[in-house]
Protein backbone atom coordinates (compact mmCIF):
# COMPACT_ATOMS: atom_id res chain seq x y z
CA UNK A 1 0.00 0.00 0.00
CA UNK A 2 1.10 3.89 -0.79
CA UNK A 3 1.04 6.12 1.56
CA UNK A 4 -1.26 9.33 0.38
CA UNK A 5 -3.02 10.94 3.34
CA UNK A 6 -5.32 12.69 0.64
CA UNK A 7 -8.28 14.98 1.62
CA UNK A 8 -11.59 13.46 0.36
CA UNK A 9 -14.93 14.52 -0.18
CA UNK A 10 -16.75 11.42 1.84
CA UNK A 11 -21.13 10.63 2.49
CA UNK A 12 -20.65 8.56 5.73
CA UNK A 13 -23.47 7.85 7.92
CA UNK A 14 -23.51 8.99 11.76
CA UNK A 15 -25.21 5.88 13.53
CA UNK A 16 -27.93 6.85 16.28
CA UNK A 17 -25.47 4.43 18.81
CA UNK A 18 -22.63 7.63 17.95
CA UNK A 19 -20.97 4.73 15.52
CA UNK A 20 -19.56 6.41 12.34
CA UNK A 21 -19.42 4.29 9.05
CA UNK A 22 -17.67 5.55 5.68
CA UNK A 23 -20.27 5.05 3.13
CA UNK A 24 -19.03 6.33 -0.38
CA UNK A 25 -16.02 8.71 -1.04
CA UNK A 26 -14.57 11.24 -4.19
CA UNK A 27 -11.24 9.83 -5.59
CA UNK A 28 -9.89 11.33 -8.83
CA UNK A 29 -13.42 12.68 -9.60
CA UNK A 30 -14.50 9.06 -9.39
CA UNK A 31 -16.76 8.06 -6.45
CA UNK A 32 -16.00 5.03 -4.59
CA UNK A 33 -18.03 2.92 -2.99
CA UNK A 34 -16.64 1.74 0.81
CA UNK A 35 -17.14 -1.83 1.14
CA UNK A 36 -15.86 -4.44 4.01
CA UNK A 37 -15.01 -2.11 7.05
CA UNK A 38 -12.07 -4.91 8.04
CA UNK A 39 -10.92 -2.95 10.85
CA UNK A 40 -11.46 0.29 12.72
CA UNK A 41 -9.62 1.73 15.54
CA UNK A 42 -8.87 5.15 17.40
CA UNK A 43 -5.25 7.14 16.84
CA UNK A 44 -3.98 9.73 18.72
CA UNK A 45 -0.37 10.40 17.50
CA UNK A 46 0.63 13.78 19.16
CA UNK A 47 -2.37 14.08 21.12
CA UNK A 48 -4.16 14.35 17.42
CA UNK A 49 -7.28 12.12 17.32
CA UNK A 50 -8.08 10.34 14.00
CA UNK A 51 -10.65 7.51 13.42
CA UNK A 52 -9.00 4.80 11.30
CA UNK A 53 -10.90 2.06 8.67
CA UNK A 54 -9.35 -0.30 7.12
CA UNK A 55 -11.77 -1.15 4.00
CA UNK A 56 -11.30 -4.17 1.33
CA UNK A 57 -13.20 -3.58 -1.65
CA UNK A 58 -13.69 -6.36 -4.44
CA UNK A 59 -12.52 -8.88 -1.67
CA UNK A 60 -8.93 -7.75 -2.61
CA UNK A 61 -7.82 -4.02 -2.67
CA UNK A 62 -7.20 -2.97 0.79
CA UNK A 63 -7.41 0.35 1.99
CA UNK A 64 -7.00 2.80 5.02
CA UNK A 65 -9.54 5.82 5.76
CA UNK A 66 -9.29 8.18 8.73
CA UNK A 67 -11.70 10.60 10.26
CA UNK A 68 -9.66 13.39 12.18
CA UNK A 69 -12.23 14.62 15.07
CA UNK A 70 -10.78 17.83 15.65
CA UNK A 71 -10.65 19.22 12.01
CA UNK A 72 -13.50 17.08 10.86
CA UNK A 73 -12.08 15.90 7.85
CA UNK A 74 -12.30 12.43 5.82
CA UNK A 75 -8.17 11.48 4.78
CA UNK A 76 -7.46 8.45 2.25
CA UNK A 77 -4.69 7.42 4.18
CA UNK A 78 -3.38 4.32 2.28
CA UNK A 79 -4.21 2.65 -1.08
CA UNK B 1 21.99 14.11 58.99
CA UNK B 2 18.55 14.18 57.45
CA UNK B 3 17.14 15.84 60.98
CA UNK B 4 16.73 18.88 59.83
CA UNK B 5 15.40 18.16 56.57
CA UNK B 6 11.57 18.73 56.67
CA UNK B 7 9.91 16.78 53.81
CA UNK B 8 6.55 18.12 52.30
CA UNK B 9 3.76 16.01 54.38
CA UNK B 10 0.31 15.71 54.81
CA UNK B 11 -1.15 14.42 57.86
CA UNK B 12 -4.08 12.02 58.32
CA UNK B 13 -5.99 10.47 61.22
CA UNK B 14 -6.08 7.10 61.31
CA UNK B 15 -6.96 4.49 63.55
CA UNK B 16 -7.35 7.13 66.35
CA UNK B 17 -3.84 8.21 65.74
CA UNK B 18 -2.07 10.89 63.89
CA UNK B 19 -0.05 9.41 61.13
CA UNK B 20 2.25 11.15 58.54
CA UNK B 21 1.19 10.83 55.19
CA UNK B 22 4.22 10.78 52.34
CA UNK B 23 2.95 13.20 49.66
CA UNK B 24 3.76 11.43 45.91
CA UNK B 25 4.61 13.96 43.34
CA UNK B 26 5.51 13.22 40.01
CA UNK B 27 7.16 15.44 37.09
CA UNK B 28 6.70 14.46 33.60
CA UNK B 29 8.98 15.74 31.13
CA UNK B 30 8.04 15.25 27.64
CA UNK B 31 11.60 13.87 25.63
CA UNK B 32 12.78 16.70 22.73
CA UNK B 33 9.54 18.09 22.68
CA UNK B 34 8.90 20.06 20.01
CA UNK B 35 10.84 17.61 18.11
CA UNK B 36 9.01 14.15 18.98
CA UNK B 37 5.24 16.06 18.98
CA UNK B 38 6.84 17.29 15.24
CA UNK B 39 7.75 13.51 14.28
CA UNK B 40 4.72 11.66 15.85
CA UNK B 41 2.56 13.99 13.85
CA UNK B 42 4.68 13.48 10.95
CA UNK B 43 3.79 9.44 11.45
CA UNK B 44 0.23 10.11 11.57
CA UNK B 45 0.14 11.98 8.28
CA UNK B 46 2.19 9.53 6.30
CA UNK B 47 5.34 11.51 6.20
CA UNK B 48 8.06 8.24 6.44
CA UNK B 49 11.29 10.60 7.30
CA UNK B 50 12.70 9.86 10.45
CA UNK B 51 13.55 12.76 12.23
CA UNK B 52 14.95 12.22 15.11
CA UNK B 53 17.32 9.81 14.03
CA UNK B 54 19.42 12.14 11.94
CA UNK B 55 20.74 15.64 12.90
CA UNK B 56 17.98 17.93 12.75
CA UNK B 57 16.20 20.79 14.61
CA UNK B 58 13.33 22.71 15.14
CA UNK B 59 13.93 26.45 14.28
CA UNK B 60 12.51 29.47 13.03
CA UNK B 61 12.90 31.51 9.93
CA UNK B 62 16.38 32.35 9.09
CA UNK B 63 14.89 34.94 6.10
CA UNK B 64 13.62 36.66 9.07
CA UNK B 65 16.47 36.50 11.19
CA UNK B 66 14.07 35.09 13.83
CA UNK B 67 16.85 31.98 13.20
CA UNK B 68 17.70 29.82 16.92
CA UNK B 69 17.76 26.48 17.48
CA UNK B 70 14.11 25.80 19.78
CA UNK B 71 14.91 22.47 19.93
CA UNK B 72 17.56 19.61 18.27
CA UNK B 73 17.38 15.53 18.10
CA UNK B 74 19.55 13.12 19.79
CA UNK B 75 22.46 12.67 16.89
CA UNK B 76 22.57 16.85 16.38
CA UNK B 77 22.73 17.03 20.57
CA UNK B 78 25.99 14.49 19.81
CA UNK B 79 27.59 17.08 17.05
CA UNK B 80 27.37 19.95 19.47
CA UNK B 81 24.10 21.84 18.75
CA UNK B 82 22.86 23.92 21.85
CA UNK B 83 19.33 24.93 22.08
CA UNK B 84 18.96 28.96 21.74
CA UNK B 85 22.16 28.96 19.10
CA UNK B 86 21.59 30.71 15.80
CA UNK B 87 20.78 28.40 13.24
CA UNK B 88 23.88 30.04 11.17
CA UNK B 89 26.05 28.47 14.24
CA UNK B 90 24.29 25.25 14.08
CA UNK B 91 24.87 24.99 9.90
CA UNK B 92 28.71 25.45 10.72
CA UNK B 93 28.88 22.78 13.15
CA UNK B 94 26.74 19.82 10.72
CA UNK B 95 26.46 21.55 7.02
CA UNK B 96 23.69 18.93 6.28
CA UNK B 97 21.37 19.92 9.20
CA UNK B 98 17.88 19.55 8.81
CA UNK B 99 16.03 22.66 9.81
CA UNK B 100 12.22 22.46 10.11
CA UNK B 101 9.75 25.11 10.67
CA UNK B 102 7.96 25.23 14.15
CA UNK B 103 4.10 24.03 14.13
CA UNK B 104 2.88 25.63 17.35
CA UNK B 105 -0.68 24.40 16.96
CA UNK B 106 0.45 21.24 17.06
CA UNK B 107 2.73 21.51 20.24
CA UNK B 108 -0.08 23.29 22.14
CA UNK B 109 -3.00 20.52 21.17
CA UNK B 110 -0.20 17.85 22.14
CA UNK B 111 0.64 19.44 25.07
CA UNK B 112 -3.13 19.99 26.12
CA UNK B 113 -3.81 16.32 25.06
CA UNK B 114 -0.77 15.01 27.42
CA UNK B 115 -2.33 17.08 30.51
CA UNK B 116 -6.27 15.67 29.50
CA UNK B 117 -4.93 11.82 29.99
CA UNK B 118 -2.55 12.89 33.33
CA UNK B 119 -6.07 14.47 34.76
CA UNK B 120 -7.64 10.42 34.44
CA UNK B 121 -5.18 9.52 37.13
CA UNK B 122 -5.58 12.76 39.69
CA UNK B 123 -7.02 16.07 38.92
CA UNK B 124 -3.79 17.74 40.61
CA UNK B 125 -2.08 18.23 37.42
CA UNK B 126 -0.32 21.44 37.38
CA UNK B 127 1.45 23.33 34.06
CA UNK B 128 4.98 23.94 34.29
CA UNK B 129 5.63 24.62 30.95
CA UNK B 130 4.68 23.45 27.34
CA UNK B 131 6.53 19.67 27.63
CA UNK B 132 6.49 19.87 31.69
CA UNK B 133 3.77 18.87 34.03
CA UNK B 134 3.92 17.74 37.66
CA UNK B 135 0.82 15.64 39.15
CA UNK B 136 0.26 15.42 42.85
CA UNK B 137 -0.89 11.77 43.52
CA UNK B 138 -1.19 11.81 47.55
CA UNK B 139 -3.87 9.63 48.64
CA UNK B 140 -4.76 7.81 45.56
CA UNK B 141 -2.55 5.05 46.38
CA UNK B 142 -5.83 2.89 46.71
CA UNK B 143 -7.05 4.01 43.13
CA UNK B 144 -3.50 4.22 40.94
CA UNK B 145 -1.33 1.71 42.85
CA UNK B 146 2.36 2.40 43.73
CA UNK B 147 4.03 5.21 42.07
CA UNK B 148 7.10 3.45 40.31
CA UNK B 149 4.76 0.67 38.97
CA UNK B 150 1.71 3.26 38.00
CA UNK B 151 4.56 5.94 36.59
CA UNK B 152 6.03 2.89 34.29
CA UNK B 153 2.13 2.58 33.13
CA UNK B 154 1.66 5.73 31.74
CA UNK B 155 5.13 6.35 30.63
CA UNK B 156 4.17 3.41 27.86
CA UNK B 157 0.72 4.27 27.68
CA UNK B 158 2.20 7.77 26.21
CA UNK B 159 4.46 6.11 24.14
CA UNK B 160 1.84 3.70 22.35
CA UNK B 161 -1.05 6.58 22.36
CA UNK B 162 0.72 9.39 22.00
CA UNK B 163 4.03 7.92 19.93
CA UNK B 164 6.49 10.20 22.28
CA UNK B 165 8.55 9.32 25.14
CA UNK B 166 8.81 10.75 28.44
CA UNK B 167 10.53 11.24 31.19
CA UNK B 168 9.16 10.39 35.14
CA UNK B 169 10.35 11.48 38.39
CA UNK B 170 8.70 10.45 41.65
CA UNK B 171 9.43 11.47 44.90
CA UNK B 172 7.67 13.72 47.62
CA UNK B 173 7.70 17.79 46.06
CA UNK B 174 8.00 19.21 43.06
CA UNK B 175 11.65 20.33 43.21
CA UNK B 176 12.89 16.78 43.88
CA UNK B 177 10.47 15.00 41.20
CA UNK B 178 11.81 17.69 38.57
CA UNK B 179 15.35 16.97 39.67
CA UNK B 180 14.37 12.94 38.99
CA UNK B 181 13.42 13.21 35.78
CA UNK B 182 16.53 15.35 34.32
CA UNK B 183 18.71 12.45 35.84
CA UNK B 184 18.62 10.24 32.53
CA UNK B 185 16.94 10.50 29.43
CA UNK B 186 15.41 9.45 27.21
CA UNK B 187 12.29 7.65 28.32
CA UNK B 188 13.11 6.96 31.84
CA UNK B 189 11.39 6.57 35.53
CA UNK B 190 13.48 7.66 38.04
CA UNK B 191 13.21 8.39 42.30
CA UNK B 192 14.39 10.58 44.21
CA UNK B 193 13.07 10.42 47.49
CA UNK B 194 14.64 12.50 50.67
CA UNK B 195 16.38 9.38 51.97
CA UNK B 196 17.84 9.32 48.82
CA UNK B 197 18.94 12.45 48.55
CA UNK B 198 23.10 11.71 49.18
CA UNK B 199 23.64 8.79 47.10
CA UNK B 200 21.54 10.53 43.92
CA UNK B 201 21.43 14.29 44.16
CA UNK B 202 24.46 15.06 45.91
CA UNK B 203 27.24 13.44 43.60
CA UNK B 204 25.89 15.62 40.81
CA UNK B 205 28.00 18.81 39.90
CA UNK B 206 26.22 22.31 41.25
CA UNK B 207 25.00 23.58 38.24
CA UNK B 208 22.62 20.46 37.81
CA UNK B 209 20.38 21.70 40.68
CA UNK B 210 16.97 24.00 39.57
CA UNK B 211 17.64 27.57 39.91
CA UNK B 212 21.68 27.65 39.83
CA UNK B 213 22.07 29.31 36.46
CA UNK B 214 25.66 29.32 34.62
CA UNK B 215 26.78 32.62 36.32
CA UNK B 216 25.74 31.23 39.60
CA UNK B 217 27.76 28.12 38.63
CA UNK B 218 30.59 30.23 38.86
CA UNK B 219 30.09 32.25 41.64
CA UNK B 220 29.60 29.01 43.87
CA UNK B 221 33.10 27.72 41.70
CA UNK B 222 34.68 30.31 42.66
CA UNK B 223 33.87 29.73 46.74
CA UNK B 224 34.87 25.88 46.49
CA UNK B 225 31.15 24.37 46.23
CA UNK B 226 31.18 22.11 43.05
CA UNK B 227 28.91 19.63 43.88
CA UNK B 228 25.29 19.80 44.93
CA UNK B 229 26.42 18.17 48.61
CA UNK B 230 28.96 21.01 49.30
CA UNK B 231 26.26 23.37 48.83
CA UNK B 232 23.85 21.49 50.99
CA UNK B 233 26.80 21.20 53.59
CA UNK B 234 27.61 24.91 53.10
CA UNK B 235 27.00 27.41 55.65
CA UNK B 236 23.25 29.08 54.86
CA UNK B 237 24.87 32.58 56.58
CA UNK B 238 27.52 32.47 54.01
CA UNK B 239 25.42 31.70 51.29
CA UNK B 240 23.28 34.32 52.04
CA UNK B 241 25.86 36.91 52.44
CA UNK B 242 26.75 36.18 49.05
CA UNK B 243 23.81 35.64 47.08
CA UNK B 244 21.06 36.92 49.35
CA UNK B 245 17.67 35.66 49.33
CA UNK B 246 18.58 33.47 45.98
CA UNK B 247 21.51 31.60 48.56
CA UNK B 248 19.05 30.75 51.10
CA UNK B 249 16.64 29.41 48.36
CA UNK B 250 19.24 27.44 46.70
CA UNK B 251 20.76 25.73 49.72
CA UNK B 252 17.03 24.51 50.97
CA UNK B 253 16.55 23.24 47.55
CA UNK B 254 20.27 21.40 47.83
CA UNK B 255 18.83 19.76 51.01
CA UNK B 256 15.60 18.96 48.99
CA UNK B 257 13.32 21.40 50.77
CA UNK B 258 10.79 22.79 48.82
CA UNK B 259 7.21 23.97 50.24
CA UNK B 260 6.00 24.83 47.18
CA UNK B 261 1.93 24.09 46.63
CA UNK B 262 0.02 22.84 43.69
CA UNK B 263 -1.93 25.18 41.33
CA UNK B 264 -4.12 23.10 39.25
CA UNK B 265 -5.14 26.29 37.30
CA UNK B 266 -4.00 26.29 33.15
CA UNK B 267 -2.79 29.75 33.40
CA UNK B 268 0.22 30.31 34.83
CA UNK B 269 0.82 33.49 37.43
CA UNK B 270 3.81 35.80 35.97
CA UNK B 271 6.21 38.27 37.82
CA UNK B 272 6.88 40.15 34.24
CA UNK B 273 5.69 40.77 30.88
CA UNK B 274 7.84 41.19 28.00
CA UNK B 275 8.19 41.04 24.32
CA UNK B 276 11.03 41.62 21.89
CA UNK B 277 11.68 40.92 18.00
CA UNK B 278 14.49 40.83 15.69
CA UNK B 279 13.90 42.72 13.00
CA UNK B 280 14.39 41.71 9.41
CA UNK B 281 16.98 44.46 8.24
CA UNK B 282 19.19 46.74 10.50
CA UNK B 283 17.56 49.54 12.27
CA UNK B 284 19.98 52.78 12.12
CA UNK B 285 17.60 55.81 12.95
CA UNK B 286 15.67 56.62 15.91
CA UNK B 287 12.24 57.08 14.07
CA UNK B 288 12.12 53.43 13.03
CA UNK B 289 13.19 52.33 16.25
CA UNK B 290 10.49 54.28 18.29
CA UNK B 291 7.85 52.84 16.05
CA UNK B 292 9.23 49.38 16.55
CA UNK B 293 9.35 50.12 20.24
CA UNK B 294 5.48 50.64 19.93
CA UNK B 295 4.45 47.84 18.16
CA UNK B 296 6.23 45.76 21.13
CA UNK B 297 4.86 47.90 23.67
CA UNK B 298 1.20 47.47 21.67
CA UNK B 299 1.45 43.83 22.65
CA UNK B 300 3.36 43.87 26.45
CA UNK B 301 0.48 46.65 27.42
CA UNK B 302 -2.39 44.26 26.03
CA UNK B 303 -1.80 41.30 27.72
CA UNK B 304 -0.93 43.43 31.24
CA UNK B 305 -4.27 44.96 30.40
CA UNK B 306 -5.92 41.59 29.81
CA UNK B 307 -4.86 40.30 33.49
CA UNK B 308 -5.84 43.20 34.77
CA UNK B 309 -2.33 43.98 35.87
CA UNK B 310 -0.24 47.39 35.90
CA UNK B 311 3.32 47.77 36.27
CA UNK B 312 5.84 50.14 37.67
CA UNK B 313 9.17 49.34 36.26
CA UNK B 314 9.69 49.58 32.58
CA UNK B 315 13.06 48.17 31.05
CA UNK B 316 13.97 48.39 27.25
CA UNK B 317 17.04 45.77 25.96
CA UNK B 318 18.61 46.35 22.73
CA UNK B 319 21.04 43.91 20.33
CA UNK B 320 22.92 45.84 18.07
CA UNK B 321 24.64 43.73 14.81
CA UNK B 322 27.58 42.88 16.67
CA UNK B 323 25.77 41.30 19.09
CA UNK B 324 26.54 43.23 21.50
CA UNK B 325 23.39 43.44 24.44
CA UNK B 326 22.44 45.93 26.79
CA UNK B 327 19.28 46.77 28.76
CA UNK B 328 18.40 50.14 30.75
CA UNK B 329 15.51 50.30 33.06
CA UNK B 330 13.65 52.99 35.43
CA UNK B 331 11.17 52.47 38.16
CA UNK B 332 7.98 55.29 37.52
CA UNK B 333 6.37 57.02 40.26
CA UNK B 334 3.08 55.23 39.41
CA UNK B 335 1.87 52.12 38.47
CA UNK B 336 0.23 52.11 34.77
CA UNK B 337 -1.01 49.76 31.47
CA UNK B 338 -1.44 52.66 29.47
CA UNK B 339 0.35 51.74 26.37
CA UNK B 340 0.83 55.41 25.61
CA UNK B 341 1.98 56.33 29.31
CA UNK B 342 4.60 52.70 28.66
CA UNK B 343 5.65 54.18 25.17
CA UNK B 344 7.13 57.51 26.42
CA UNK B 345 8.57 55.37 29.57
CA UNK B 346 10.33 53.27 27.21
CA UNK B 347 10.95 55.68 24.41
CA UNK B 348 12.92 58.20 27.01
CA UNK B 349 14.78 54.63 28.14
CA UNK B 350 15.76 54.04 24.42
CA UNK B 351 17.48 57.57 24.20
CA UNK B 352 19.22 57.40 27.11
CA UNK B 353 20.48 54.04 26.33
CA UNK B 354 21.53 53.72 22.46
CA UNK B 355 24.83 54.27 21.13
CA UNK B 356 23.72 54.58 17.60
CA UNK B 357 24.90 51.27 16.91
CA UNK B 358 22.94 49.50 13.94
CA UNK B 359 20.19 47.38 16.16
CA UNK B 360 19.36 44.09 14.88
CA UNK B 361 17.05 43.21 18.28
CA UNK B 362 14.62 45.16 20.79
CA UNK B 363 13.05 44.23 23.70
CA UNK B 364 10.93 45.61 26.33
CA UNK B 365 9.92 43.89 29.30
CA UNK B 366 7.25 45.26 32.28
CA UNK B 367 7.99 44.32 36.13
CA UNK B 368 6.93 45.23 39.23
CA UNK B 369 2.90 44.52 38.81
CA UNK B 370 0.45 44.98 40.58
CA UNK B 371 -3.36 44.10 40.51
CA UNK B 372 -5.22 46.83 38.96
CA UNK B 373 -8.27 48.06 41.49
CA UNK B 374 -7.58 51.11 43.22
CA UNK B 375 -5.18 53.59 41.10
CA UNK B 376 -3.79 56.66 42.81
CA UNK B 377 -3.72 59.32 40.48
CA UNK B 378 -0.17 61.25 39.54
CA UNK B 379 0.87 64.96 39.32
CA UNK B 380 3.56 64.15 37.62
CA UNK B 381 1.64 61.86 34.89
CA UNK B 382 1.11 62.57 31.64
CA UNK B 383 -2.63 64.58 32.25
CA UNK B 384 -4.28 63.20 29.39
CA UNK B 385 -3.65 59.59 30.93
CA UNK B 386 -7.26 58.75 31.54
CA UNK B 387 -8.27 59.82 28.37
CA UNK B 388 -5.45 57.37 26.98
CA UNK B 389 -6.77 54.54 29.25
CA UNK B 390 -10.04 54.87 27.62
CA UNK B 391 -8.83 55.15 24.66
CA UNK B 392 -6.70 51.92 24.82
CA UNK B 393 -10.12 49.94 26.17
CA UNK B 394 -12.03 51.05 22.89
CA UNK B 395 -8.98 50.26 20.81
CA UNK B 396 -8.82 46.73 22.73
CA UNK B 397 -12.77 45.78 21.94
CA UNK B 398 -12.15 47.11 18.33
CA UNK B 399 -9.27 44.75 18.00
CA UNK B 400 -11.04 42.08 19.57
CA UNK B 401 -14.00 42.15 17.91
CA UNK B 402 -12.65 42.73 14.28
CA UNK B 403 -8.71 41.11 14.76
CA UNK B 404 -6.13 42.70 15.81
CA UNK B 405 -5.63 44.61 12.33
CA UNK B 406 -8.34 46.65 11.60
CA UNK B 407 -7.06 49.00 13.55
CA UNK B 408 -3.53 50.34 13.60
CA UNK B 409 -1.55 53.63 14.20
CA UNK B 410 -1.29 56.38 11.46
CA UNK B 411 2.27 56.24 11.52
CA UNK B 412 2.74 52.57 10.08
CA UNK B 413 0.83 53.40 7.02
CA UNK B 414 3.41 53.15 4.59
CA UNK B 415 6.08 52.62 6.42
CA UNK B 416 6.65 48.98 5.74
CA UNK B 417 6.56 47.91 9.60
CA UNK B 418 4.22 46.12 11.43
CA UNK B 419 2.07 47.95 14.01
CA UNK B 420 1.63 44.85 16.27
CA UNK B 421 4.70 42.74 16.88
CA UNK B 422 5.96 39.57 19.06
CA UNK B 423 3.95 37.84 20.84
CA UNK B 424 3.50 33.81 20.75
CA UNK B 425 2.11 32.40 17.54
CA UNK B 426 -1.22 30.67 19.58
CA UNK B 427 -2.18 32.90 22.21
CA UNK B 428 -2.58 29.60 24.09
CA UNK B 429 1.22 28.71 24.15
CA UNK B 430 2.36 28.45 28.00
CA UNK B 431 5.09 30.72 29.12
CA UNK B 432 8.23 28.43 30.60
CA UNK B 433 8.52 29.48 34.33
CA UNK B 434 11.07 29.21 36.91
CA UNK B 435 9.20 29.13 39.59
CA UNK B 436 8.27 26.02 41.19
Amino acid sequence: MKLLNHPIDMIAIFEIGGKIVPFKFKYEDKPVKVGKIVKQYREKLAGNERIVFVCMNNGKDLYELKYELDSQKWFLFKK
Amino acid sequence: MFDDIISYTDIVLKEGFFMVKQKVVMHIDVNSAFLSWHAAYNQQIGIEEDIMGKPCVIGGNEKKRHGIVLAKSIPAKKLGIKTGQSLMEARLQCPDLKIIMPRYDIYVRASRKLRDMLREYTPKVEVFSIDECFMDLTGTELINGDAVHLAYQIKERIKTEFGYTVNIGISENKLLAKQASEFEKPDKVHTLYVAELKSKLWPLPVGELFMVGRRTEIKLNNIGINTIGQLANADRNMLSGLLKSHGRLIYDYARGIDCSTFSTEESIPFKGVGNGSTIPFDVEDSLTAHKILLSLVETASKRLRDEDLSCRVVAVGIKDKSFGYMTHQKKLSYFTNCTYDLYEAVQDLFDEAWDRQPIRHMNVRFTDLEKTKIKQLNFFQNQYSVKMEKLDCAIDHIREKYGKYAIIRGGYIDSGLSPILGGYPDDDYPDMRSIL
